[in-house]
């Protein structure tokens, strides 16, 4: 087994053509976007080497930006905390209910199938200060505040605003991950620890539970780094208005790129992003240590 | 079982559409009016939209012997229902069905990814021959770059064609002596005011000062209507007034950026003291509400004035029957009463410098901006021209012929804001700093300290 | 059969206000999409006063949803098997094969994942402008071309296939590969006859995200494509918007229209996932 396993041309049989087509089409743009994050860059003329300015102007001069880093550390650590939470309870108890099963796992993974932007303009339209979700609110004789608009405290309530929504589309992929994940334990496990006179809660708390470690650890990681990359929302919710106040990394990135030509100042912004990313995911690794699953 | 949740969900509001007596159109708006009972859908009717209509754009590709060019324009020729688009469409058929050796193919982008697209064409070194651009920033960044060339040649070739346009058009194109884009349209940013309300509200004559608004607007508030309509969320609206409150206490933009004046300087307060003032009587929901937000407001006849561009006009007419009828046009006022600047926007095509085929562009540029094009400007899309055309009022919206009016004993123009400062990024500044002070969250001195200090950053070097 | 119960009627309750929560929007996209532009500002919440079948015809017509459909169906086919094959393999390389660079490789797939796709656009435009097959029969272009949409999706989608199915090919469990291995299986008969079947779950969840995000992808295709025959579906979405005002009821019936194919895969996939989820349920 051992000897297959090691097999020098299968390992490159298995890796190489992915890793081929991964180094060439992304990997080449990512380390020209490294080089190009030292110039000064507007797309239409020759790049020209600036060293580390851009890098120094993003910490010490642009207070968008430290912001956006705000917004994105907050978004990260909020979608982290409720989709996990609310995915894993909603994957507990889906798993174990007897009907309705797929119904409700497909309704409340539905919004992940749609687009993104779609969903923001919706979100968009709902959120109005006259329309949804405060005409439903005034009949209880609630005034609701400005949603979208609103940007008192160190974190606006917007921001929350655009978490919950965040959290409603994308709690149905940690649900899912999580369904599967729980759908591979062994039922011989779950089926001891009931013999053994535990009782639900305390087998899903005592087996299941540390069974899910490994899936923990991919949904964990996926969460983080696609809350620290957030864009669609946001562009299509508040365009990271009013006054910027609502920024993510990737939304300011844009706009830098997109909207002010400054490709050298935006691609900065993306290795900063890379660069947490990066971080983010050492550290997962570092806590959630996931023994292997031979032994 | 999602199909099945949804077709159920389909078939009940189905369900409750035939059991609440509504009643099924399938007009797809395109031919308007619409006959429909319940008469929520009208349309303009303005003359010529139903020709166009049934002509479809021809984006076959040119024969073996034409000269190809390309052009990229920031809206779908099609499924548009922008008026000025279907206009661009139809003298894009007419240029390819002429026999003239020439094939133009447009690229179509939406306006949000336009500039991605156009800088990736510019980087591969595919440049489209022609381009459509915003003036000022925008274009700046082109010319700068050397990716446009100026087209004085050609207009100095054309005596004719040159001295077709209107006095002042190329102003805002023109850098040094070199004019580097054709306009091919304006508009011109006013004051809509429904004449119903102003009557009922005992207003007789239109303000022209500054006193005279705020106090209209006191009595529309008084006689119960929302006074003004506006859009904070589209940052660029509220600015549009901004920047009118700035250049009516005599802030010239060009000073700013030039670094012989300050934002901080008494007459930016002035303006944005203005602003303020006006801003008391925006709708309630202004905060929050989109562009299109606030224009429906007004043509849904919820609120008395709107300060917005002329491309509104066709919107509000395509949207609501009555309101041709009942809007009348007025200039922003001014301090003493006296008649300010206007406020316009072109559209301008520019040209590549590394163009191969320079006359086919040419021979484009001279159709998007000869009488026929010219007149269908007015007419039908209720722009304004940027030659000497005789347009037929009878012929183009009602409110067309009212801003007309203002435009010919028209002083003298400025850009919007976003489009007269230093970079498309200042233009952002300032329009989120009007937002924040507005809405409170600045108080003005902090946002025109914003405004300064980015400026010291980034412009005056 | 168990006894109804209190718990169990709560949980059940509970559940339903969630389903109400995730449809209602949905609803509301549909029932905007029967009505007039007017009619979104000033009665955005009720039923359409008449229900405008006519915003479908001229989103189906003049966005030219039918190419654009069979366009995106097209980019996303190719990109879903190419990417998960490739994905697959790769994974189960990292998860199972046994070399030291295992782990750095499963990161250094990984960067793929932590960068936004505007940062890379326009170095990866260029790169595609530039290349070009030339045969003495035909020649393929990367720009303005399927091909040159469906490369970089297919990349862009291969990080997030490997990241995810490298957890379900290692919570395998081994004695499966070893009794195959001393039954004279071969690494490669292993791989595509026992574990890919068995990841079948994890393929069905990679597959469902690869193809959303594929469907749904706008500003690669915005930028490469430029020929209307070849435009996909979110780019023909766009049409609605116009530079100073917004269709919104032809954009929402567009939207509707081009949900209903995901929802279609989505359906014929699930019963799959049913089936994956009990198969791996008993052999545990």
């Amino acid at each position: 087994m051992n000897k297959a396993l090691r097999d020098k041309k299968a390992i490159l049989f298995f890796i190489l053509p992915a890793a081929l087509l991964f180094t060439l089409v992304l990997f080449g743009p990512i380390l020209y976007a490294g080089y190009i994050s030292l110039c000064d860059w507007n797309a239409l003329s020759k790049p020209k080497f600036i060293g580390l300015k851009n890098f120094k102007a993003l910490f010490t001069k642009d207070d968008v930006f430290l912001t956006s880093l705000k917004n994105s550390i907050f978004f990260m650590i909020f979608s982290l905390v409720t989709q996990q939470i609310i995915g894993l309870i909603l994957a507990a108890i889906l798993s174990g209910l007897r009907y309705g099963k797929n119904v409700y796992k497909n309704i409340i993974y539905l919004p992940c199938v749609l687009s993104s932007a779609a969903l923001g303009l919706l979100f968009s339209f709902i959120l109005k200060p006259n329309m949804g979700l405060n005409q439903l609110l005034a009949i209880f004789g609630i005034q609701g505040p400005n949603w979208l608009m609103s940007v008192n405290g160190y974190i606006p309530l917007t921001m929350w605003v655009i978490g919950v929504v965040a959290l409603w589309i994308y709690v149905g992929t940690t649900m899912m991950l999580y369904m599967a994940g729980i759908a591979g334990i062994d039922k011989s496990l779950l089926e001891a620890a009931y013999i053994d006179g535990a009782g639900k809660t305390k087998t899903f708390w005592h087996v299941t539970l540390p069974l899910l470690k490994p899936m923990a650890r991919t949904t964990i990681s996926l969460t983080c780094i696609g809350s620290l990359k957030f864009f669609d929302l946001v562009y299509n919710m508040t365009q990271g208005g009013p006054n910027n106040k609502t920024q993510t990394m990737a939304t300011w990135l844009y706009f830098e790129g997109f909207s002010y030509f400054k490709y050298g100042y935006a691609s900065a912004i993306s290795i900063v992003l890379l660069i947490m990313c990066l971080l983010v995911t050492f550290i997962i690794n570092r806590c959630i240590s996931v023994k292997d699953f031979e032994n | 079982m999602k199909s099945k949740a949804l077709s159920i969900l389909l078939s009940v509001s189905m369900v409750a559409a035939a059991l609440t007596g509504c009643s099924v159109s399938t007009d797809t708006g395109e031919t308007t009016p619409s006959t429909d009972g319940a008469g929520t859908e009208t349309g303009t009717d303005t003359t010529g939209s139903t020709e166009n209509k049934t002509e479809t754009t021809d984006t076959s590709t040119a024969s073996a012997d034409e000269e190809e060019i390309t052009w990229v324009f920031w809206d779908d020729l099609e499924a548009s229902t922008d008026q000025m688009t279907q206009l661009y469409a139809q003298t894009v058929e007419r240029f390819n069905a002429e026999d003239n050796g020439y094939h133009v193919n447009v690229i179509t982008t939406n306006l949000e990814e336009y500039d991605s697209k156009v800088n990736a064409l510019i980087a591969a070194g595919d440049t489209p021959d022609l381009l459509i651009c915003n003036p000022g920033p925008n274009a700046d960044v082109y010319v700068d770059a050397g990716v446009v060339q100026p087209l004085n040649q050609y207009l100095d070739a054309d005596p004719e064609w040159r001295d077709s346009f209107a006095g002042g058009m190329f102003d805002r194109v023109t850098y040094g002596s070199d004019i580097y884009g054709i306009p091919t349209n304006f508009a011109a940013a006013c004051c809509f005011y429904n004449t119903e309300m102003f009557e009922a509200a005992g207003i007789s004559e239109v303000p022209s000062d500054m006193e005279g608004f705020l106090d209209a607007c006191a009595k529309l508030k008084e006689a119960g209507y929302t006074p003004l309509t506006c859009s904070a969320s589209t940052a660029w609206c509220l600015s549009m007034i901004a920047g009118y409150c700035m250049n009516r206490e005599g802030v010239d933009t060009e000073a700013l950026n030039a670094g012989t004046a300050h934002w901080t300087d008494e007459n930016c307060v002035k303006g944005v003291e203005d602003l303020v003032a006006i801003s008391k009587f925006f709708q309630d929901t202004y905060l929050g509400d989109s562009n299109d937000d606030a224009t429906a407001h007004f043509y849904n006849e919820e609120a008395a004035i709107l300060i917005q561009g002329s491309w509104c006009i066709a919107q509000m007419n395509g949207n609501s029957a009555t309101i041709e009828d009942k809007c009348g046009v007025f200039s922003f006022p001014s301090v003493d009463g006296s008649i300010g600047d206007m406020i316009v926007k072109t559209d301008n095509v520019l040209m590549s410098a590394t163009t191969e085929h320079p006359e086919a562009c040419v021979a484009f540029l001279k159709m998007l901006t000869d009488e026929t094009a010219q007149k269908a400007t007015a007419e039908q899309a209720g722009k304004i021209p940027v030659t000497k055309v005789e347009v037929d009022t009878s012929k183009a919206p009602k409110q067309f012929g009212y801003v007309s009016d203002l435009l010919a004993n028209l002083t003298g123009t400025i850009g919007f804001y976003n489009e007269s400062l230093v970079s498309v990024e200042a233009g952002d500044t300032f329009d989120n700093n009007m937002v924040s002070i507005v809405m409170g969250d600045e108080t003005i001195e902090e946002g025109l300290q914003n405004i300064e200090d980015f400026y010291k950053e980034n412009a005056w070097q | 059969m168990k006894k109804i119960t209190i718990p169990k009627v709560i949980i059940y309750i509970v559940l339903t206000i969630i389903a109400v929560l995730y449809v209602a929007p949905l609803v509301w996209i549909v029932l905007v999409s029967f009505k007039t532009n007017a009619e979104v500002f000033s009665n955005p919440f009720g039923l359409p006063k008449v229900w405008q079948l006519g915003n479908y015809i001229f989103a189906w017509t003049k966005g030219k949803l039918g190419i654009a459909l069979w366009n995106s169906v097209f980019v996303c086919v190719f990109t879903l098997a190419v990417s998960l094959l490739l994905g697959a393999m790769a994974a189960f390389g990292i998860a199972r094969m046994r070399f030291k660079l295992s782990g750095a490789t499963l990161t250094y797939f990984m960067i793929g994942m932590m960068v936004p796709v505007h940062c890379v656009l326009i170095p990866l435009f260029v790169m595609f402008s530039k290349m070009k097959i030339t045969t003495p029969l035909f020649e393929i272009r990367f720009t303005n071309s399927l091909i040159g949409i469906i490369i970089p999706y297919i990349t862009f989608a291969l990080p997030m296939t490997i990241f995810i199915l490298v957890g379900f090919f290692r919570s395998m469990p081994g004695e499966l590969f070893e009794a195959a291995c001393i039954d004279g299986c071969s690494i490669y008969k292993i791989f595509f006859s026992i574990a890919l079947p068995l990841s079948k779950t994890g393929i069905f969840v990679t597959g469902m995200m690869s193809f959303v995000n594929t469907w749904n992808e706008l500003l690669v295709s915005m930028v490469f494509i430029s020929d209307p025959e070849k435009k996909t579906l979110p780019v023909t979405l766009t049409y609605f918007v116009g530079p100073y005002a917004t269709n919104y009821v032809q954009m929402f019936a567009a939207i509707v229209i081009a949900v209903i194919p995901t929802i279609v895969v989505y359906s014929i996939f699930s019963n799959q996932i049913v089936e994956g989820l009990t198969a791996g349920a008993v052999k545990g």
